[in-house]
């Protein structure tokens, strides 16, 4: 709870701090905050606590995914290079200070106890998003990026307050552990049947910020339009927190409608897997793959959604946690090539424009193999044991053939990895060595050895999770 | 006992829903046929009124005040988006002087 | 007139100037037509017993947010009616889509077990500023304060995406 004040404040002194500061030190500044806000969040641990009449819940989990979401926060921040550098980007100070706030709403939507704490941590979230996907202002591209983000997001806002408002109706409370007990005490026929309209709404508008198909087709536009910097906040912490949200509500409160979303939940996350795998193997650009690439992982995140299993909770955050490290290097290469290629190449940022990379900069080829080999889920990653866990919860609960499809599909995604990790080594190219500044290049290191620490000790982790 | 107004007497609550689920669905309709930005963003703000409608009902059919505040929430909340929306929206009149986002197809290779 | 023709009138006059609104060409008529639809809603909310919810929906909806169109819309200057480029196909699919939601919609509202009346229980002045005020400063404290970071951030927002930049053209 502290970390959310902490986080407010921070983000307002940052903007003081822009008056007199350069861009450096601001920088430094935030990750500092961003560490203390995080040692804030641990503080609470072990302490099952409601706060401010009962709308704010901290439990082990909320502060596992609050974690999870700052860390990300924080590498984004260490990876943002461009800032204060160039004519379009000369108020670094908003950009960080909009992004110590969006999550603070990311952590409302992972620790709330009331419907309005979820909506207004979702708006904050979004708003701040909005903001930051169009912040390359003559940038055409960007532009149509976020006008595309910002309908579809207030569009989806509609589906999940109908949703909300359909539930009010019918258990006429908005704390989600009251409608829990209702849910569960009272049988479901003779419960009003627009409650389960509006349960349906409530799963639909947030899956469409998680991105699962059907209501991924926004997606790839935003995340190809978007700045990159900007494109790894939005893959890593808008979909960890809505994921939460969801999965709190859905598992939770939702639990005992059991037959009510099992079956469109399932189709969903079949289709995101096939829609997400098979598209990204077409992808000549690697912002679009990556794109794709995130909407599958929502596929194999919604397939646990229905396993109740008492390790799912860990195994969804061990996958979050994995994803979010490989993810955030994939873009952070991705930045580096495509600022080297602008100027040499039309569109820097597909797949030709790593060609040849490994023969100057063994460091970035080597960070970037290893996040896709995450990403693939091959053994020795972290992303191999996300998998392995999200694929034995769901198995043991006998769910047996989108478990098979989920497998049948990481095999494919192994393919348009490895195109990547192919450009990188065996396809010849001309790329000089890329100077890289020091900050990035911590950053950058430390995320890998993550990746290779939890594919090694797994228990290291989830033993804590 | 205090009276009860007497449209709450005589409108059953299902008439409220059905009014806000008609108004809603013409909110959807709106945005996925409208190309113009500014009428897509209105029909969105038609689908937040019938929700504001909907919960407004509940509210006083149930004499519980939290859904009215949840209604002044949702429009705290519109503001907001108002505000970066119409901003994100005069930017792009800037750039491209038109605000049909069909002309924006820049991302569709 | 009876009270329950008083609501059906309304409730068509909503319907019908919330059409209006995605069916006019110029965007100018939309916006009008908006406003009497804001102003429909508020008489609804005065028939619902919430007065404060009225005077707040009129002066907020169709004061403040419906002014702010207004005026990106003259600042642009579309007099000239823009030829819309959705083609008919989509403009079918969307009706389609909006059609059967509506559908669904009503049919599992209309075999429904509503929850019953309150009878003795109710209280008319829930809707009251006095008895909203008691709950927005107390139980909902914390959303309350936490709107306040959703403005700063949309306020931060505007400025940043709406200003001039150094060498921009002023429209």
């Amino acid at each position: 709870m502290t970390a959310i004040i902490a986080l407010s404040l921070f983000g307002i002194s940052n903007l003081f701090l822009g008056f007199w500061f350069p861009r450096k030190t601001i920088q430094l500044v935030t990750l500092l905050f961003l560490v203390v806000s995080m040692a804030l969040t641990v503080s609470d641990w072990n302490h099952e606590l409601l706060w401010f009449g009962n709308m704010f819940r901290t439990t082990n989990t909320s502060i596992n995914f609050s974690l999870i979401i700052q860390l990300a926060a924080f590498f984004v921040v260490a990876f943002s290079k461009a800032f204060g550098q160039d004519d379009e980007h000369t108020h670094p100070a908003e950009y960080y200070a909009i992004m110590l706030f969006s999550v603070v709403g990311a952590i409302l939507m992972v620790s709330f106890d009331h419907m309005i704490v979820l909506f207004v941590g979702l708006e904050i979230l979004s708003v701040a998003m909005y903001v930051l996907t169009g912040s390359d202002k003559r940038n055409l591209r960007s532009n149509e990026a976020a006008i595309k983000y910002f309908l579809m997001g207030s569009f989806t806002t509609g589906f999940l307050l109908f949703g909300i408002t359909l539930v009010y109706g019918a258990t006429r409370s908005f704390y989600i552990s009251n409608i829990g007990t209702i849910l569960t005490t009272t049988a479901p026929e003779s419960m009003p049947s627009f409650l389960f309209i509006g349960v349906l709404l409530i799963i639909v508008g947030l899956l469409f910020k998680v991105s699962a198909a059907p209501f991924h087709f926004w997606t790839p536009d935003v995340y190809e339009g978007a700045p990159t910097i900007f494109t790894m906040f939005m893959s890593t912490i808008v979909k960890t927190a809505s994921f939460a949200a969801l999965f709190q509500l859905v598992s939770g409160i939702f639990g005992s409608l059991y037959t009510v979303w099992v079956l469109p939940v399932y189709f969903i996350s079949m289709l995101t897997l096939v829609v997400g795998n098979i598209s990204a193997v077409y992808q000549q650009s690697v912002k679009r793959m990556l794109a794709f690439s995130s909407i599958s992982h929502a596929g194999y995140l919604i397939l646990t959604v229905s396993s109740k299993q008492i390790s799912t909770t860990s195994s969804i955050l061990y996958y979050s946690l994995s994803y979010t490290l490989a993810t955030v290097v994939a873009f952070a290469v991705l930045i580096l090539v495509s600022e080297y290629q602008s100027a040499r190449v039309e569109k820097p940022e597909n797949f030709s424009s790593f060609e040849g990379l490994a023969k100057n900069n063994p460091g970035l080829a080597l960070c970037f193999s290893i996040s896709m080999l995450s990403l693939a889920g091959i053994p020795l990653t972290a992303g191999f044991w996300g998998k392995f866990f999200i694929f034995s919860d769901t198995f043991s609960r006998n769910i047996i053939y989108p478990v098979i499809l989920a497998i049948l599909m990481s095999a494919v995604g192994i393919y348009y990895y490895f195109k990547g990790i192919i450009a990188v080594y065996l396809k010849a190219g001309e790329i000089e060595k890329i100077e890289v500044p020091t900050l990035f290049k911590m950053a950058l290191w430390a995320c890998t050895l993550g990746t290779i620490i939890l594919g090694i000790y797994p228990s290291l982790v989830k033993s804590v999770f | 006992m205090q009276s009860i107004p007497e449209i709450i007497r005589t409108i059953p609550l299902t008439n409220y829903i059905m009014l806000s689920s008609a108004l809603f669905c013409i909110g959807i309709l709106g945005v996925l046929t409208r190309r113009n930005a500014i009428i897509v963003f209105m029909a969105i703000e038609l689908m937040l009124n019938a929700v504001n409608l909907l919960l407004a009902a509940f509210s006083s059919y149930y004499s519980d005040p939290s859904g009215q505040i949840f209604v002044f929430f949702i429009m705290a909340v519109a503001a907001a988006e108002v505000a970066v929306g119409l901003a994100i929206i005069v930017m792009i009149y800037r750039n491209i002087q038109s605000i049909d986002i069909g002309v924006l197809n820049k991302l569709k290779n | 007139m009876e009270i329950s023709n008083i609501w059906y009138f309304l409730s068509a006059l909503t319907l019908l100037s919330a059409l209006m609104v995605i069916m006019s060409k110029n965007p100018i008529h939309s916006v009008l037509y908006l406003v009497f639809t804001f102003f429909c809603i508020s008489a609804h909310y005065v028939l619902l017993n919430a007065q404060f919810l009225m005077a707040v929906n009129i002066i907020v909806y169709a004061g403040a947010i419906m002014v702010l169109f207004l005026f990106v819309i003259m600042m642009f200057d579309l007099k000239k009616n823009i030829p819309e480029s959705k083609s008919s196909l989509t403009k079918l699919a969307g009706s389609v889509v909006a059609g059967t939601l509506l559908v669904i919609l009503i049919a599992i509202v209309r075999k429904n077990n509503i929850p019953a009346p309150l009878g003795d229980k109710f209280n008319s002045q829930t809707g009251m500023v006095e008895n909203l005020g008691q709950v927005l400063y107390g139980e909902f404290l914390l959303p309350f304060e936490l709107v306040s970071i959703l403005f700063f951030v949309a306020m931060v927002g505007a400025v940043l995406l709406g200003k001039r930049e150094a060498g921009e053209r002023n429209f």
